[in-house]
């Protein structure tokens, strides 16, 4: 285990699993409002992880905090932890501040916008500023899962200049990572009962055919998680890198899904089974700041245009790991 | 938490690495100049002797094997640099292939000392080929159940049976080649041993099979009362299965599992223009973010392979997601081609295009089926 899991991911997740048990994901469902776990992430002071450390926080790169936001995703937390550290973060670095209790999502243009039921406020842009909006109604959710969206007219709190800023880069980078988490956690559901359920006198897992779609399962997972793990590498969001991320976890989710269903057959979609809990949000996160097209569409027109020889070039120079990249230096970049 | 699903950690090429690139892209632009892209396609299935020996002058054969034999005592990374750039170049790599992938690091691994001195200076200098003699014609998948047998016979062994579809045994100098030594096909991985096998001896015949493309890159070998001598028996009788994984482990999890198709989409990257179909532009992107998640991975692989592991069940699972995208490569081109019947096509792309489209399916059977490779993963994951 590495320093950085030890000091902050395996206390992150004991809190997670405290805090955010499958019951007080459902009890936030369909309701508007912050659920009251968020006291105990402002508590826990992970909020300020990407905060510079002369401003207060803990001044981690955006690198370090990958396993945080993908394990969001893997409970479903029903409030915007991973935006709200964002937001802070970056309104830090231009010298402002989110007023003390906000709970903040991100809004670029989008079909939906995850978890904005549990929010007070969202960052918008605004021709060449990036603001802070106060939520009231955020409208209904089709997929039930506090999503919503953000009128048009809701009042700015604050703003701050957009300089190189694209929001959409920050959600889809953060929602990949967050697909990531939750489809590492289908394949445990899914393989573990497939090593429970008994049908035919055998464990499903025992049928080649069962053993096959798992197989399958594991590779989109294990191919979208090093994507949206480079999606979030190096200090600050890249949109190179996001778009790989996004493209490649949105393409991954379909099949993921379709498979932890088909392994779990009927109950996998009761209300009391928890897998409809992260299948029905990774719909949401699919749909959210642009799906797999959108993304593929800016990644390619950025691989078209590229002066290199090779594509192996393209992603060297552009979308390879970063072991390493400058920790505790300058998210502030972002 | 499944182990499998950790198991591609983040790992980035060393700059000592890194640092050998310069000079092997300004190698490969030079040598390999105006050759056509249908040429390039091939790439670690292009057969050339003389470019191998060229590549040996710069060091460039054997570069992971220790200095003492004639190597290069670099790591896995330093060989990842090298091979990311000659596929991604399409440079004939055929003739030193298997040998510097496979064979070389098995001799070093299981081989006598006198082995290692007769053999590995000669793969580092490019003079002997060497082919991998797995599948027999009742041995495929099931490669346990080979029947090519080999009996004691005064020092030596004497040797009977064939084996098939085996990459270039017919311009190869020697096989390693796994079989039977005792016990029968039911005693499955127990009873089986490898050889290394010296083409030129009597009683060998080597028949190249031709493909419906009119090709030959595989051939059927029959070993007919073949007298082996003593030393010709590679590491330790009775183990040929532990080694025959190991083995496949350097042979499935190598960057020449996901850039087969690259010369094609680099080739057919370069015909967008800026009125592209956006439709193109999205393919290309949905490529590229493939093969940027494979490239990590296969970086991580190396990583393990640079610590002495040996990952079978990662090289299962990057094989088969990166033949699916070598595949997925020409599939897609020809369908963005195909769908503007009003417009010409560049030759030199079509010619390249029509080799791929026509090859593809072996990317998946190759080293392994996809169905072989999923029952890995499957195992892998605790499930068998
Ligand atoms: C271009 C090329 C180069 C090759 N080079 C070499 C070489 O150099 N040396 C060498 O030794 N071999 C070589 N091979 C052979 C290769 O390893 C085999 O083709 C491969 O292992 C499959 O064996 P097979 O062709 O006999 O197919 P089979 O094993 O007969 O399989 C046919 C189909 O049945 C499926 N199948 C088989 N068993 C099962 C099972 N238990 N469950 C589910 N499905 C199953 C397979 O997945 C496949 O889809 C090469 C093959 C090709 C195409």
């Amino acid at each position: 285990m590495s320093d950085m899991d030890a000091m902050l991911t395996v206390p992150f997740r004991r809190l997670l699993a405290d805090i955010a048990p499958p019951a007080a994901v459902r009890a936030a469902e369909g309701c508007r409002g912050v659920p009251p776990m968020w006291r105990d992430l402002v508590a826990s002071g992970f909020l300020d992880a990407l905060v510079p450390e002369d401003k207060g926080g803990a001044g981690l790169a955006l690198h370090d905090v990958f396993a945080l936001v993908a394990a969001t995703g893997a409970v479903c937390l029903p409030v915007p932890f991973a935006e709200t550290m964002t937001a802070r973060a970056l309104l830090a670095a231009r010298g402002a501040a989110l007023p003390e209790d906000a709970v903040v999502v991100l809004a670029p243009p989008s079909a939906i916008i995850p978890l904005a039921a549990a929010a007070t406020h969202a960052l918008v842009p605004k021709d060449d500023r990036i603001a802070l909006v106060a939520l009231g109604d955020v409208g209904p959710d089709p997929f039930g899962a506090g999503g919503g969206s953000v009128a048009a007219d809701a009042p700015e709190v604050l703003a701050v200049p957009a300089g190189s800023i694209d929001l959409a880069v920050f959600a889809a980078g953060l929602t990949a990572a967050k697909m990531a988490g939750a489809m590492a956690r289908l394949l445990e559901m899914s393989v573990r009962y497939a090593n429970e359920r008994v049908q035919f006198g055998r464990p499903l897992g025992k049928f080649q055919a069962i053993q096959q779609q798992l197989a399958v399962m594991a590779e989109q997972v294990v191919s979208a998680q090093v994507a949206a793990r480079i999606g979030m590498a190096g200090a600050h969001f890249d949109p190179v890198r996001v778009a790989m991320a996004k493209t490649r976890t949105g393409e991954a989710a379909h099949q993921v899904v379709a498979i932890a269903h088909a392994v779990h057959g009927a109950i996998g979609v009761t209300e009391e089974y928890d897998l409809q809990l992260l299948t029905r949000r990774l719909k949401q996160w699919q749909l959210a700041f642009g799906s797999e097209s959108y993304w593929a569409g800016r990644l390619g027109a950025v691989r078209r245009c590229a002066p290199v020889d090779t594509t192996a070039d393209f992603i060297r120079l552009h979308l390879a790991e970063m072991v390493g990249a400058a920790s505790g230096e300058a998210h502030a970049r972002a | 938490m499944l182990a499998l699903i950790d198991a591609f950690p983040e790992t980035a090429l060393p700059p000592e690495a890194e640092a050998l690139r310069g000079e092997i892209k300004a190698f490969l632009a030079e040598r390999l100049a105006g050759m056509s892209g249908r040429d390039r396609a091939r790439t670690w299935t292009g057969f050339d002797r003389a470019f191998s020996r060229d590549l040996a002058e710069r060091g460039w054969l054997g570069l992971t094997l220790p200095k003492e034999y004639g190597g290069g005592g670099r790591d896995a990374f330093a060989r990842f640099v090298l091979v990311e750039e000659l596929l991604a170049a399409g440079a004939p790599i055929a003739a030193h292939w298997i040998g510097d992938r496979q064979s070389g690091p098995l001799l070093l691994h299981y081989g006598t000392e006198a082995q290692r001195r007769k053999y590995l200076p000669a793969i580092c200098r490019g003079e002997i080929v060497f082919c991998i003699g797995m599948s027999e014609p009742n041995a495929g998948s099931d490669l346990a159940s080979v029947r090519t047998r080999a009996v004691r016979d005064g020092d030596g062994w004497r040797l009977n049976g064939s084996k098939i579809w085996t990459t270039y045994a017919h311009q190869s100098d020697a096989m390693i080649a796994l079989v039977r030594t005792a016990g029968t096909p039911e005693d499955r991985h127990n009873g089986l041993s490898q050889f290394l096998i010296d083409l030129a001896l009597p009683g060998i015949t080597v028949r190249p099979i031709r493909l419906g493309t009119g090709e030959s890159d595989f051939s059927e070998v029959h070993f007919d009362n073949v007298a082996l001598p003593a030393d010709a028996l590679v590491g330790v009788e009775g183990n040929g299965w532990a080694q025959v994984n190991a083995e496949l482990a350097f042979e499935r999890s190598g960057p020449e599992r996901m850039y087969s198709s690259l010369v094609l989409l680099d080739l057919w990257a370069s015909t967008l223009d800026e009125n592209a179909d956006a439709a193109d532009i999205e393919l290309l992107g949905r490529l590229v973010a493939r093969l940027g998640s494979l490239r990590a991975m296969s970086i991580a692989i190396t990583g393990k392979l640079a610590a002495g592991e040996s990952p079978l069940t990662e090289a299962a699972l990057i094989k088969d997601l990166g033949t699916e995208l070598e595949q997925a490569i020409p599939v897609g081109i020809v369908d963005a081609i195909g769908k503007r019947p009003d417009l010409a096509c560049n030759a030199n792309l079509m010619s390249t295009l029509a080799f791929l489209l026509q090859l593809n399916h072996v990317f998946s059977l190759r080293g392994g089926t996809r169905e072989i490779l999923r029952g890995m993963i499957a195992r892998g994951l605790g499930l068998r």
